[in-house]
């Protein structure tokens, strides 16, 4: 039981990191209709920055995540006025093509920069961890588990609070409209991924903190998690990452417990599918999300 | 985007011909240029058919490779080009022919002429079994729903070690008594994969004129008003999915066999679909030419990248694979047979169309 235990504990936290990582994707899906396949590659870009920050100037990880999400929020920015609005009214695939032309693009130059090296941050509280009764938690997954949560509290209530949230959601939900009560939508697509790209900037810095990175693997296995957290999360609901993020989390660490080798991601897989299959808007997703025909 | 509405309207008006009566019709009252450009075709077949004679073996490899990506292109093309949709999984038919060729060979001993078909077989059979769940989907969801089916059948294959090696790999024997079928040289697959390549862009032009090519064309612009229509749009579907799974189940064969040696991380690599989708929109898809263009023309790019620029051939990749997506959206050969017709060549019109 104590084991169960343990691998609950991991799991939830694990979920918080990868509900790090889904939330802006999930935000840029919503709104844009646009799968961002280099949000795992903005992902690494925060990571390598929180990294450099951490080797020259000494800076702790947590303190870098304010600097990173800036950063990131101008490249997002700058990404979406530049490139992906040029082709937002294409069909499908070509956004997906762009993005993934992009991503070969940020990865190689990050490998031609930084060599395709694992690296970490090294923390003096990263590895250290208290225990509750059997149940051991580390400090450096709980904080990013508690920033997850932070962060998406924060993101809901600027979504549903303030002026920038109702526009972003009014763009999201019929842009023609939106546009004639004067909200200009190139601008709002721009911040809308600039959030997205510095939400993936700063669960980056967090996964370099609790463990390591490198340009050629990391990237594609967080792209996909966060597809897969965000299917099953849904879309339309700031907390559906959040959601998803723990069932994902839950699973993959219980199910490691009780099946041998890789077949907890086959089982991933195919919770993926029979989600897709019988409920498509998600755990706790809007229905008006997948009922969009978009071909 | 006004070819496709007018082979629709000639869905609505044309009376039901069978594929027979599509063909002698097809080689009778084509223009004048429809006709040559099949002919071209033909003679482009038959001077790479008598090539292998004379090329040397780099040349011959890299060759093999251009027709292999070809045949997949042109199998894309048919899901996510003509019936409009994108499937993000379809490396999965080609990871279960390489899988059922190699574990037929391997464990029982079967000639590659049995393991073949029987990969074809498998191919089909998963096309249907995930066909009619999943395309019911649409847009990314059905994007989504592929490509998590490509990886759940990695991770299968991988931890189904009695059967198929599972992460370690499997082996076909090729040499000496323990071969099923003797292996076939470089000249041998050259051959082998022209002839693929060359039947998938026959099947996909039969198609394109044929009545079913016209209920694809359907499914893709309207999908509730091909289903008033009568047409029956989930057999459509289906079956398109299971047309373009036998062309890659069977490029996965014929692959599986080349390589001799291979891991579940090889011919399950979701880059294979990424090429595949790349190539046919690149070229133009929808049409026929436009994957054979495109697959021939950014395997031969890539390659000579990889032989010429060393470590940032992929970074240059991925900057060409964006500059392309902006200004040519629609695809290389119908931006240019547009700009024909229209008499008027302009990048910006294409940003215009898409753009914010």
């Amino acid at each position: 039981l104590s084991q169960f235990l343990q691998a609950l504990a991991y799991g939830v936290v694990q979920g918080g990191l990868l509900a790090l990582v889904a939330v802006g994707f999930s935000l840029v899906w919503g709104v844009m209709n646009v799968i961002n396949l280099s949000h795992g590659a903005l992902a690494v870009t925060g990571a390598y920055l929180a990294w450099l920050l951490n080797l020259h100037f000494g800076l702790d990880p947590l303190l870098a995540v304010p600097v990173v999400g800036a950063a990131l929020f101008v490249i997002g920015y700058v990404i979406q006025r530049g490139l992906i609005n040029l082709v937002i009214n294409a069909p499908i695939f070509l956004t997906l093509l762009l993005t993934f032309g992009l991503s070969l693009v940020i990865l190689n130059a990050l490998q031609l920069a930084f060599s395709a090296d694992d690296r970490t941050i090294d923390t003096s509280y990263a590895s250290q961890s208290f225990a509750i009764g059997v149940v051991n938690i580390p400090y450096g997954r709980l904080a990013a588990g508690l920033l997850a949560v932070v962060i998406t509290i924060a993101l809901a209530t600027v979504m549903t609070r303030t002026r920038l949230g109702h526009a972003i959601s009014a763009t999201g939900m019929d842009r023609g409209a939106a546009r004639l009560m004067g909200i200009r939508s190139r601008h709002i697509y721009g911040v809308t991924f600039g959030i997205s790209a510095a939400l993936a900037g700063i669960a980056g810095t967090m996964i370099a903190t609790v463990g390591s990175f490198n340009p050629t693997t990391t990237p594609g296995q967080l792209t996909l998690d966060a597809f897969v957290i965000s299917v099953l999360g849904g879309l339309g609901n700031m907390y559906g990452a959040l959601v998803g993020g723990l069932v994902l989390g839950v699973a993959e660490t219980v199910g490691g417990l009780i099946l041998t080798g890789t077949w907890v991601n086959a089982i991933a897989m195919a919770v993926l599918i029979l989600t897709l299959v019988i409920r498509p808007s998600g755990l706790i997703g809007k229905a008006q999300f997948s009922g969009r025909v978009e071909v | 985007v006004s070819t496709e509405t007018a082979s629709l309207a000639a869905l609505l008006e044309g009376r039901p011909r069978s594929l027979s009566e599509q063909v002698v019709e097809w080689s009778r009252s084509r223009t004048l240029a429809n006709s040559w450009g099949a002919l071209a075709l033909v003679a482009l077949f038959a001077a790479m058919l008598g090539l292998e004679q004379v090329i040397e073996p780099g040349t011959m490899r890299l060759l093999s490779a251009v027709f292999m990506f070809v045949a997949m292109a042109q199998a894309w093309n048919i899901i996510g080009g003509f019936t409009g949709y994108a499937s993000f999984g379809q490396v999965v038919f080609f990871g279960i022919g390489a899988y059922t060729t190699a574990v037929l060979m391997n464990n029982y001993h079967a000639s590659f002429w049995v393991a073949m078909p029987a990969a074809i077989v498998g191919g089909v059979l998963f096309a249907v079994l995930i066909g009619l769940p999943l395309l019911r989907l649409r847009g990314h969801y059905f994007a989504i729903a592929t490509l998590g089916a490509a990886e759940g059948a990695r991770e299968v294959v991988n931890n189904l070690t009695p059967l198929t090696g599972g992460g370690l790999g499997i082996t076909i024997p090729t040499f000496g008594l323990e071969a099923p079928t003797p292996y076939f040289g470089k000249p041998g697959f050259y051959l082998a994969f022209l002839v693929l390549a060359a039947a998938s862009v026959a099947l996909s032009a039969l198609l394109a004129r044929s009545k079913f090519g016209y209920a694809m064309v359907a499914v893709h612009e309207d999908e509730a008003a091909a289903g008033a229509l009568g047409i029956n749009t989930t057999a459509v579907k289906v079956i398109a999915f299971a047309v373009s799974a036998a062309i890659v189940a069977c490029a996965g064969a014929f692959y599986a066999f080349q390589q001799i040696e291979f891991y579940p991380t090889d011919v399950f690599d979701a880059n294979f679909t990424v090429l595949m989708v790349i190539m046919v929109v690149i070229g133009g898809s929808g049409s026929v030419i436009g994957p054979l263009v495109g697959a021939s023309g950014l395997e031969l790019l890539s390659q000579y990248l990889r032989i010429n620029l060393g470590s940032v051939n992929q970074l240059i990749f991925g900057a060409i694979v964006v500059v392309v997506v902006v200004f040519f959206p629609q695809g290389v050969v119908n931006f240019f047979r547009d700009a024909w017709q229209a008499r008027r060549l302009s990048f910006l019109d294409n940003i215009r169309r898409y753009r914010l």
